[in-house]
């Protein structure tokens, strides 16, 4: 760990000022993430500003804007009390089971809803700091690419980096559409729908998100919508808990009768961003919640991966998990 | 103010004394004996009462007293040195310390609180759990500077007035332990859980999460998902898990010890 | 024997189990020490060739540094002092991906810490040999005449003639012992003698090894391990961490603390090797075996070879006129394999018992009665006589009690929900031996009141020895297990054997109970006095007004010991759920039946057995060590990469013991129990599996991918 100052921020106007000022300054929230890179080196920041006394933090309904009968959640809010929030529970379950199949209950009382977003990839290159990795050292290589790549990408990667994004909460949020609510120092504020939050790695996988140095993020907005119903966060990993994703889907569905009136399916530890399944869920639209139609969709999304050397069961894994997420959707989330 | 040295004796050391001397336990607490006195005449009491005594006994003496600085900064010159004032197991400890000390090493290399253990100081065994404000988290991730006015309470705080904690009894019946590295952790860990099932939060296995109503109901599956955060690398997780289960419920989990 | 026979066998809490609950337990860091200065190992980043230059000006500058020592200026060790796996910092050459190049000692550690990523090494690298795939063909016959080929009969010849038999290859992978305490030590001088603070399985091995690398004599290093925070063979042998703590505190001249981080414990302490494993199994129609070959090959370091014997179960398990086992192994740039849990036992079991999990398929015959039916009546490599046996047993009591004849023999036919279920057994075993301890113990009498203190450097990592040999001493010398005080972990004590191989309890409680019997010999001697009653060593202290008597023993195992071959046996049963879509697996339900000789603390030793189970299960499910094939380094460094098992994959588990009394394995009829919890644990789950979805996955561990 590189010397820094270590700075508590008393407001958000001043935070961001001083973040905005120092490229080499980050905030510090949970720390889960930033304290373990630093630690490997990954991180080098010269300052941390300490902003876990800004507020920030409410779980409440929208009352007016377009996500009216939403729910917003502070950016500085802990993953544990957004999880178990009753609008959140109520509303939005199955970004409460994203949340709870996430890291452990330690992490998620420490981990904060905006860091959550924030977090990067666990490719074990990425943090071996005598390893190549454009992510960290661009220009250096990709590790991963021609090497050990079980846990690594199947969409959407790029010869410069192959590496997931490990978040399971992140999953949720897109398959929700969540607009995530930043301030810069200039005291705009800016709405990114989760959809363009994170980056694909493309030419300039240092950058995993299109979040400018400087601004911070207030809240992520949940529109409001008919899915509680029917909804399900599949994990699947290789040990039980406390563990990455192989594989995870967050699906839901509404329906009328036996049709399915709207669908979201979105994957996690297979793309440097979470993966939504716009062309499956549009399968779906209008169908019957039959196996055989959950197959189809399931097969859709597939149809674009591009497995590396190792992680070629992540495209089977893949079409059982939706499948099996849909199903699961379907029986109120219920195993 | 000696910083370092807590002028009352711990409840290990008062157990002790108790069993050796009970006739002058009261008198000793009374006047305000200290540590440094208390392990004094421990020593003159010497072997023969030594011998006869607990493993508690055995590593409170052989471990030995340090000259105590009689104020906390270090003689070191710190780098980008921070102020910071918390309590630690309900005593405000005032320290100066790098920047980039963590809470755990705080503990252990400042405090002389060396029950959080550091098993991976990355967050991915749990062995450095303790409670900050009441909740669990691990000391390895959280920076010391940011503690600042918090109440961290770590293993050593958890025994009160001579009693063990009902966790810690109970995982001294079922065996919830064979090493005892992770140990603090576990029970630092599960004691807070329970809070927080009793606040009625959910888990990954909940089969519900949408039913928000009342305390969360803990089957033996809940508390594995929700101790997962917690390795033991000796697999004593069955016994955890029953130890756990019995405060919770409140009830004596059996024991089975079958031979045929 | 006594007739106040009633600590032993009951199952008290652990006596210091008050210590661990409360967080008082010292481990290696947790000592107290004055004005310690903090060090951290610096490790080569790549696998083979030479440093040609290490830049550490830099790091020197920073703040707080006090030394950096490197090859360059690091005192003359003696690389053959018995520490392993090399990396003492005597040469420029690498050998291995993380190799110790140097150590940083500053004021705090996070002084260290920065200080350390400050130094640049510059290599003339090699082609490093880590692809195991690449250069398994290359293996040699080992060194170590264990491992010779054991040839009896003709195999090939059996092979060729049988009707029913399987041929099939089993990988095991790199596995790392991860104890939850990394490796620590501190380092505090007094004039010419160190005394390191440092968990170790063996206490006199360690200051020997010690002592011999620092070129001092073994009285000179005092080795304190009072609490071991795990070790699993890993402690076992010591390695060079321990050695450059006194070479860095002889440098600053002051205490010095020296952990290792959880990622340098991958290429620090040693491994459990890749085995690739063949293993032929012929049998005649009616499921007597004719054939039993189990060819193993592996990997070694590159200029030290540990092997570890994968054939051992195979070797006295089964009846079989004809039978084979062989090792090669090929030296690669990774750090020197050791002993891990059930050394060769549980990776072996692995391929036998899913062997003949497989042949008793092909055979349409119920894998219990197979194993049975191919019992042998001695020890068929050596044709000893069994101290005693009870795989039998292990087998019939487990079965019932398992609930057995619910399992469905073909696959496929037992559904629940989205899981298929499955039922697997295995069998399995690990020798017992007893070695040389010395014991002291001390009687002490303070009017009516006698207590006792028992010393010897023996070891407890969680195996329960303070408790076993409080609950021994005390019913030798007639006393409350409260007036028995147990002193281990410290080298200043009367040598003994290590907590490794299952030999601690039998070593250890054989030489307390030596030595009690010894001094209640004397005190009876010293009374002159005749009894009709033979009066314990406690009432003799009373009844002679003693005050303090004392008296030590040095013990062996009795020669007779070696006319018999003396093993624990076990049998496991699980039942596993497979997620019909994705592969997961979980073991529901597990069981193991062990026949281990007296079982001194039924509590201390139920943990250990499930504690095995948990370690098998990792092996079964979860853990893999993988190198990249192209720098030899470990993909899987952290606890985040490397899946110990987590509470939530561990089921319900239950230990059942044999009543079993062995007159020949030693006075006491202790056989171990540390190691034989692990072994068939993964073929057991391998098995399950397959009778749950009808998949046979011959590569651990079985991780989802692999049963889609």
């Amino acid at each position: 760990m590189r010397p820094f100052t270590y700075t508590r921020a008393n407001d958000a106007t001043s935070a961001i000022k001083l973040l905005t000022e120092n490229p080499n300054a980050r905030f510090l929230a949970g720390g889960t993430n930033l304290l373990d890179l630093m630690k490997e080196d990954v991180e080098r920041p010269n300052t941390l500003i300490d902003i876990s006394d800004l507020g920030l933090a409410e779980v409440k309904s929208i009352a007016n804007g377009v996500n009216k009968g939403g729910v917003s959640m502070g950016g500085l809010g802990k993953n544990t009390d957004a999880a178990n929030h009753p609008l959140i529970r109520q509303h939005y379950p199955l970004l409460t089971q994203a949340i709870l199949a996430g890291a452990s209950g330690q992490l998620r009382n420490m981990a904060t809803n905006g860091g959550n977003l924030l977090q990067r990839t666990r490719c074990p290159y990425f943090y071996e700091v005598s390893m190549p990795c454009n992510k960290r050292a661009p220009g250096t290589g990709c590790g991963a690419r021609e090497g050990i790549n079980r846990m690594h990408a199947i969409f959407g990667w790029s010869d410069q980096c192959v590496a997931v994004y490990p978040s399971d909460m992140a999953v949720a949020l897109a398959a929700l559409d969540a607009v995530v609510h930043v301030r810069n120092a200039a005291g705009q504020e800016r709405q990114i729908p989760i959809a363009d939050f994170h980056r694909l790695p493309g030419n300039q996988p240092e950058k995993d998100t299109n979040l400018v140095h400087g601004e911070l993020i207030t809240a992520i907005e949940l529109p409001p919508n008919r899915l509680a119903d029917k909804s399900y966060y599949l994990k699947v990993r290789d040990r039980a808990s406390y563990a990455f994703a192989l594989v995870s889907v967050a699906a839901a569905l509404e329906t009328e009768g036996a049709m399915i009136k709207q669908a979201r399916i979105a994957m996690g530890g297979v793309a440097h961003k979470p993966w939504r399944a716009l062309k499956a869920e549009q399968l779906l639209v209008g169908k019957e919640a039959t196996e055989a139609n959950f197959n189809q969709a399931a097969e859709a999304v597939m149809a674009d991966a591009k497995p590396l050397a190792h992680n070629a069961f992540k495209v089977e894994l893949g079409k059982r998990s939706i499948v099996l997420a849909l199903q699961t959707a379907m029986n109120g989330g219920k195993l | 103010m000696d910083e370092h040295e807590s002028p009352e004796l711990t409840e290990d050391e008062k157990r002790l004394f108790a069993n050796l001397m009970p006739e002058d336990l009261s008198e000793i607490l009374d006047t305000g004996v200290n540590r440094r006195h208390f392990l004094k005449l421990m020593t003159l009491a010497g072997g023969g009462i030594l011998a006869a005594q607990s493993a508690v006994a055995e590593q409170l003496l052989t471990r030995p007293l340090t000259p105590a600085p009689a104020i906390e900064p270090a003689s070191v010159s710190l780098d980008n040195a921070v102020n910071v004032s918390f309590k630690v197991n309900g005593t405000v400890r005032k320290l100066t310390v790098d920047s980039r000390m963590t809470l755990l090493d705080a503990l252990r290399e400042r405090l002389d609180l060396t029950g959080s253990k550091k098993g991976c100081d990355h967050g991915q065994c749990g062995a450095c759990t303790v409670m900050v404000n009441g909740h669990r988290v691990l000391s390895c991730l959280t920076l010391t500077a940011s503690c600042e006015g918090k109440a961290v309470q770590t293993i050593e705080g958890l025994a009160k007035n001579d009693t063990l904690h009902p966790m810690q009894d109970a995982f001294l019946k079922h065996d919830g332990f064979q090493c005892g590295f992770c140990t603090p952790g576990q029970i630092c860990s599960a004691v807070a859980m329970l809070d927080e099932a009793k606040k009625g939060q959910a888990s990954y296995v909940t089969q519900n999460v949408r039913q928000t109503t009342g305390p969360a109901r803990l089957s033996n599956e809940e508390i594995r998902e929700r101790m997962s955060g917690n390795i033991c690398r000796c697999g004593a997780y069955p016994n955890i898990v029953a130890a756990i289960q019995e405060v919770y419920s409140g009830k004596p989990v059996e024991q089975v010890f079958r031979s045929v | 024997m006594k007739d106040t026979n009633k600590a032993v066998g009951s199952p008290i809490n652990r006596i210091d189990g008050i210590a661990k609950v409360t967080g008082k337990a010292p481990y290696s860091m947790d000592h107290t020490v004055t004005n310690p200065a903090y060090a951290l190992l610096v490790k080569s980043t790549i696998a083979a060739g030479t440093i040609q230059d290490i830049d550490s000006a830099a790091a020197e500058k920073a703040p707080g540094v006090l030394a950096i020592i490197t090859h360059k200026n690091a005192p003359k060790l003696n690389v053959k002092g018995g520490l392993r796996g090399g990396a003492l910092l005597q040469s420029p050459e690498i050998e291995f991906f993380g190799q110790n190049i140097g150590i940083v000692v500053a004021e705090t550690f996070e002084q260290a810490r920065y200080a350390s990523r400050l130094i640049n090494v510059t290599y003339e690298k090699k082609e490093p040999k880590v692809d195991f795939d690449l250069v398994a063909d290359q293996a040699r016959m080992p060194k170590d005449k264990d491992k010779a080929d054991a040839k009896r009969g003709d195999v090939q010849a059996a092979l060729r003639q049988a009707t029913h038999k399987v041929e099939e290859v089993y990988e095991t992978p790199i596995e790392h012992h991860h104890p939850m305490e990394p490796h620590a030590a501190i380092a505090e001088w007094n004039g010419d003698k160190v005394t390191l603070y440092s968990s170790a399985q063996i206490v006199n091995g360690a200051q020997s090894a010690a002592a011999a690398t620092l070129n001092l004599k073994p009285e000179q290093v005092r080795i304190v391990s009072p609490y071991i925070g795990g070790g699993f063979g890993s402690k076992g042998g010591q390695w060079a961490n321990l050695a450059l703590a006194a070479v860095a505190a002889r440098q600053v001249n002051r205490p010095v603390k020296l952990a290792l981080t959880r990622q340098q414990m991958v290429n620090s302490v040693g491994l459990r090797q890749h085995n690739r494993q063949k293993v032929s199994l012929a049998a005649t129609a009616d499921g007597k075996l004719t054939a039993l070959a189990h060819e193993i090959t592996t990997h070694c370091a590159i200029n030290d070879e540990f092997v570890e014997p994968c054939g051992d179960c195979s070797k006295i398990m089964y009846d079989s006129p004809n039978s084979l086992i062989t090792y090669r192994v090929v030296p690669m740039n990774l750090i020197v394999p050791t002993y891990t849990r059930g050394p060769g036992k549980s990776t072996g079991s692995f391929a036998l018992e899913s062997a003949m999990d497989e042949l008793a398929y092909t055979l349409k015959m119920d894998p219990i009665e197979f194993r049975i039916k191919n019992e042998p009546a001695r020890d068929p490599s050596n044709g000893k006589p069994w101290s005693s046996r009870t795989t039998v047993q292990c087998l019939r009591e487990g079965a019932k009690a398992f609930g057995w004849e619910k399992r469905k023999p073909e696959p496929r036919q037992n559904a629940q929900g989205n899981y298929w279920i499955g039922y697997g057994v295995s069998a399995g075993t690990y020798p017992a031996h007893q070695r040389p301890t010395s014991a002291l113990v001390k009687l002490n009498r303070t009017g009516n009141e006698v207590k006792a203190t028992i010393e010897l450097a023996a070891a407890d990592l969680g195996t329960g020895t303070y408790t076993i040999l409080t609950q021994t001493a005390a019913d030798a010398l007639g006393l409350a297990v409260q007036n028995v005080h147990v002193k281990i972990g410290d080298s200043d004590l009367p040598p003994a054997a290590g907590a490794v191989g299952s030999v601690g309890a039998a070593s250890y409680a054989n030489a307390v109970n030596d030595a009690c019997e010894k001094i209640t010999q004397e005190l009876l001697t010293k009374s002159g006095k005749q009894f009709f009653v033979r009066p314990t060593a406690a009432q003799l202290m009373l009844s002679e007004k003693l005050t303090d008597y004392q008296t030590r023993v040095d013990s062996k195992p009795p020669e007779q010991a070696e006319e018999y071959s003396a093993h624990s046996f076990n049998a496991n049963f699980a039942e596993v759920a497979v997620n019909k879509s994705t592969g997961m697996v979980r073991v529901n339900r597990f069981l193991a039946v062990t026949g281990a000789g007296k079982i001194l603390n039924p509590k201390t030793a139920r943990s250990q057995i499930i504690g095995g189970n948990v370690w098998g299960i990792g092996m079964a499910l979860t853990e893999e060590s993988v190198v990249d094939p192209r720098w030899g380094n470990f993909v899987t460094r952290s606890l985040g990469d490397y899946h110990v098992p987590a509470n939530l994959d561990i089921g319900h588990l239950d230990a059942i013991f044999i009543n079993e009394h062995d007159e020949h394995v030693n006075t006491l009829g202790i056989k171990g129990i540390g190691e034989v919890g692990i072994v068939g644990v993964a073929a057991a789950i391998a098995n399950a599996v397959f009778n749950a979805t009808g998949k046979r996955v011959r590569e651990l561990p079985i991780t989802p991918d692999k049963v889609l």
